[in-house]
């Protein structure tokens, strides 16, 4: 059986060379140091909580933001549940921060949980409801939407049942609206209700 | 998971199966390493991959993909054939152990080693190292689970727990670790095609029970449905919905599905996913509700396809599961940004228009509180009623205050109780069960015992023995008014059990007198009510070793499996593997989760894994003529191909190619960014893995059988 020990640190594909995305460069360097040093401690020796206060250190931190709050919320990545120490400035989630006294994390993070800011900074993220139409997509607000929507599924439930509709909920939802999801398909009337944890 | 993260510290060995933790849960592998280097436990890596996980183990065990149940066979046996079990836990607390020696019997080293390539020498080795390094604690993941006899698999697992008396232990237990960050509690709320919340199933009385809990009529449900039936039929899954669509192969349901709402999931981690593809362009109404606009934007040409713009869960509140067990309040960061609404908000909407909001909202005002009180009010089974609120959110603001090691409070607002309340936690002053089946503890200090959901007595069809399905005289937890086993709770308020008292009377009765709601049984070795009573390995449907076929074959084919007529027998051809000769298998990377919809469009991991790869072995690159950075095609027994580069790497055998499955956005090196909305296609694009994962559904569960499908390789 094969023992010995695959040397180079990150990247199970290890193709570095492929293309850049642009980056704010400040932003860039701050995460990037943030996350070298995540990665160091995952793939070098155990991860203690020197490797994590190395991490806090490398974000050059100097004190909070003018008037901001901290808010402690858990990361929406895997199940482990790590702790997160959101900095919120004026309504915007300006900085993160390690959860050291997280119970099961212990200050840790993975590279997802150390950039977890960026599900909310995103580019990519949607701004408004949209359609296809011939072919296009078009921005419709939400008033269209709902209607347009609900009226589609209210004719196929006249005419071809509730189980018609199929409904894919989801793993990265609260428990409350997971709930939610299973109880809209009842009282839709149907059971053709799933999600990830099928598969 | 019957233990936690952190218990895994108490480990005096650990095995992992079909699990990378190292790369899917990246911050527990501080706990299992404590254990390595404090405990000097050895940690066994079981994967047909050397995985970032085997790198920090201290034994691999190379196995050929869908062999586990062979290999764990062939474990049990040989701790049974050498006398390692553990006698008196087995004598107290297991049922149809003799009927598993008989079927254990069958996998010798040898036999284990033919099917599974796994030395013989080397399955009782690893058998004996288990044995003197106990408790074990034995973890599995996808790789254990995507298999045609998935079910079969897990259950080995559990067996060998059982049989060296590992459960109910710190430092042991079956410590499955969970995927999504609230893929425990979504399971636990039944987002599933087979069963109300809480694991009630579909039964006329699961029905009438949520009723009660809704405040709705049960004749008004009726009403819903298209006929009373079809209330206590399995609706289809995520795995196969598209069946329902295309019509291609024979289905029994009350119509086509013609529209789907999909809230929160990428299509992309789908098998055959060039059916979802087609499927999702013949529907008549599609609506995607994410925070990303996700591959089925881009996918789809029609003009039936509405995206809603949900905010992140980092914009909403609510509690969330961890593989734990444990419940964490998960606070809102900032408001929903740009137009975007948050999921309650969005389900109000989309509740109002369907018109049955009165009866939706009933005891619903403050969201998201009141439906953790109402989920909770009905979730008695697993005890999810427990945890309110407030109870949550004192422990998220006591993180400081619960030790490492045992995850209790020690002193402060929350003392004495276990971080975050581990379900099942009875009554509001609980502290929650921090160990499933821990006899230790009284049921008040979060101790239990097995549950008794199968009756009081079995005739085993093997063997013909009759067997008291209860725990032995002297196995209870301490307090309690029965010293041995005994039947769940029932009539303690007429016509109502231990799950179906909302009063909760029976749950505060059943602990005072120190004794367990569910009962207390013996945990199953034999499960009468699936094909394989015991479990067994069967050659994966697609396999590489068609000489096996006549004594390991599948099942017979099964219509109506989730309403899709599936196939098994007639799936298993012993000559595909002339064409396809190798076998595929996926899995994850650390940098990205599930589809990839959220990673992908995070610019911190784009660029930290910007492609998708295949991994291939270097003698089978070199055979093939294949170089470093060269483009492959690989294309499956269903005709689909995908064209990536290869990544060559002694992690695979020469037999195998492994493909990560988090990435969408090109097919066959064709990009079809064009087509997400302008501006919000992801960062990073790739061919899907799951375009060439084939043909394949769990016998009980219909899990995708992803892990072990052929596939043929050739430089592109």
């Amino acid at each position: 059986m094969a023992r010995s020990k695959i040397k180079t640190s990150s990247g199970a594909g290890a193709v570095s060379d492929g293309r850049r995305v642009t980056l704010n460069p400040k932003v860039a360097r701050r995460s990037f140091l943030k996350l070298s040093a995540a990665t160091a401690a995952l793939t070098g020796v155990a991860m203690t909580t020197r490797m994590t206060a190395k991490a806090s250190a490398a974000t050059g931190k100097s004190g909070p933001y003018m008037g901001s709050k901290k808010v402690k919320t858990i990361c929406t990545y895997c199940a482990v549940g790590c702790g997160i120490e959101a900095e919120v400035q004026n309504g915007v989630w300006v900085r993160q921060d390690i959860a050291q006294d997280h119970p099961v994390s212990l200050g840790s993070h993975c590279c997802k949980g150390a950039g977890a800011i960026d599900m909310v900074t995103s580019e990519k993220r949607l701004k408004q409801p949209m359609k296809r139409v011939n072919g296009k997509w078009t921005n419709i607000s939400w008033d269209q939407a709902m209607d347009e929507i609900s009226a589609k599924l209210l004719d196929l439930r006249e005419k071809d049942g509730p189980d018609a509709l199929h409904f894919n909920g989801s793993a990265k939802v609260s428990t409350e609206m997971a709930y939610l999801h299973r109880k809209f398909a009842a009282f839709w009337g149907t059971n053709n209700v799933d999600h990830q944890a099928r598969i | 998971m019957t233990n936690s993260l952190n218990d895994m510290r108490h480990a005096k060995s650990l095995i992992f199966i079909g699990s990378n933790a190292t790369e899917a849960h990246p911050v527990s592998m501080q706990h299992i390493l404590h254990a390595k280097e404090t405990n000097n436990a050895p940690v066994i890596v079981v994967d047909p991959r050397f995985t970032k996980l085997a790198a920090k183990a201290s034994d691999y065990v190379r196995i050929r993909p869908g062999t586990d149940a062979a290999f764990m066979m062939g474990l049990i046996n040989a701790v049974i054939t050498n006398g390692w079990q553990d006698k008196e836990f087995i004598r107290t607390r297991v049922a149809g152990y003799q009927e598993l020696v008989d079927v254990a019997a069958d996998y010798t080293p040898e036999a284990v080693e033919e099917i599974t390539g796994i030395p013989a020498a080397e399955v009782t080795r690893i058998a004996e190292l288990l044995a003197n390094n106990r408790p074990t604690s034995l973890t599995w993941c996808m790789g254990g689970t995507q298999h045609h006899i998935g079910s079969s698999i897990t259950r080995t697992f559990c067996i060998l727990q059982l049989v060296l008396g590992n459960m109910g232990k710190s430092g042991g237990g079956t410590n499955i670790f969970r995927g999504h960050d609230n893929v425990q509690g979504a399971t636990d709320m039944c987002i599933l095609s087979h069963s109300l919340p809480a694991y009630y199933g579909l039964s006329d009385g699961a029905w009438k029970h949520w009723c009660r809990v809704w405040d709705v009529d049960y004749d008004w449900m009726v009403g819903r449905f298209p006929a009373k039936e079809w209330m206590n039929k399995k609706g289809f899954t995520l795995a196969r919905w598209y069946e329902g669509v295309l019509g291609e192969v024979e289905i029994e349901s009350p119509s086509p599905i013609k529209a789907m709402i999909q809230w929160g999931c990428g299509s992309n981690s789908n098998s055959q996913y060039n059916r979802v593809v087609k499927a999702l362009n013949k529907l008549e109404l599609l609506v995607i509700v994410d925070p990303f606009p996700t591959v089925a934007s881009a996918v789809t040409k029609t003009d039936n396809v509405y995206i809603l713009p949900c905010s992140s869960q980092y914009e909403t509140s609510g509690s969330v599961t961890s593989t734990s067990r444990q419940i964490q309040w998960r606070y809102k960061v900032v408001d929903p940004i740009y137009d975007s609404k948050d999921d309650y908000q969005i389900m109000e909407l989309l509740v109002k228009k369907l018109g049955f909001a009165d009866e939706f909202y009933k005891k619903i005002k403050q969201v998201p509180e009141d439906i953790t009180l109402e989920l909770g009010s009905g979730s008695l089974t697993i005890g999810y009623n427990g945890q309110t609120p407030d109870r949550i959110k004192k422990h998220m603001e006591n993180w400081h205050t619960f030790d490492i090691d045992t995850l209790q409070a020690q002193g402060g607002p929350c003392d004495g109780e276990y971080y975050g309340m581990p379900w099942p936690c009875w009554t509001t002053d609980h502290p929650g069960t921090p160990i499933l089946y821990d006899v230790s503890k009284s049921v008040a200090d979060g101790g239990l015992p097995f549950r008794n959901r199968f009756g009081l007595e079995k005739k085993y069809d093997s063997s013909g023995r009759t067997e008291n399905q209860l725990a032995a005289e002297g196995v209870y937890n301490p307090g309690s008014e029965v010293k041995g086993g005994y039947p769940e709770f029932k009539d303690v308020v007429p016509g109502t059990n231990w799950k179906t008292d909302l009063s909760q009377e029976t749950l505060k009765v059943a602990i005072a007198k120190g004794m367990a709601p569910f009962g207390n049984a013996r945990a199953r070795c034999v499960v009468w009510n699936f094909p394989d009573q015991v479990p067994i390995h069967r050659e994966p449907l697609h396999t590489p070793r068609p000489d096996l076929i006549s004594k390991y074959p599948t099942y017979e084919d099964k219509p109506n499996h989730y309403r899709v007529h599936t196939r098994y027998k007639s799936e298993q051809d012993p000559n595909l593997v002339k064409d396809y000769p190798y076998v595929i298998t996926t899995g994850r990377m650390v940098e990205h989760m599930g589809g990839g919809a959220e990673t992908r469009s995070n610019k911190y991991l784009a660029e930290l894994q910007p492609e998708m790869y295949a991994e291939i072995n270097p003698r089978l690159a070199n055979d093939l003529g294949i170089r470093k950075t060269d483009m492959v095609i690989i294309e499956s027994p269903e005709g689909a191909k995908i064209k990536v580069k290869v990544k060559i790497t002694k992690r695979v055998d020469e037999k195998t190619i492994f493909l990560p499955y988090h990435f969408a956005g090109t097919l066959m090196g064709e990009s079809y960014e064009k087509d997400y909305p302008k501006g919000h296609a992801p960062y990073v694009v790739g061919d899907p893995g799951n375009t060439v994962t084939n043909y394949g559904y769990d016998i009980i569960t219909q899990i995708q059988a992803t892990k072990d499908g052929l596939c043929k390789v050739t430089r592109a």
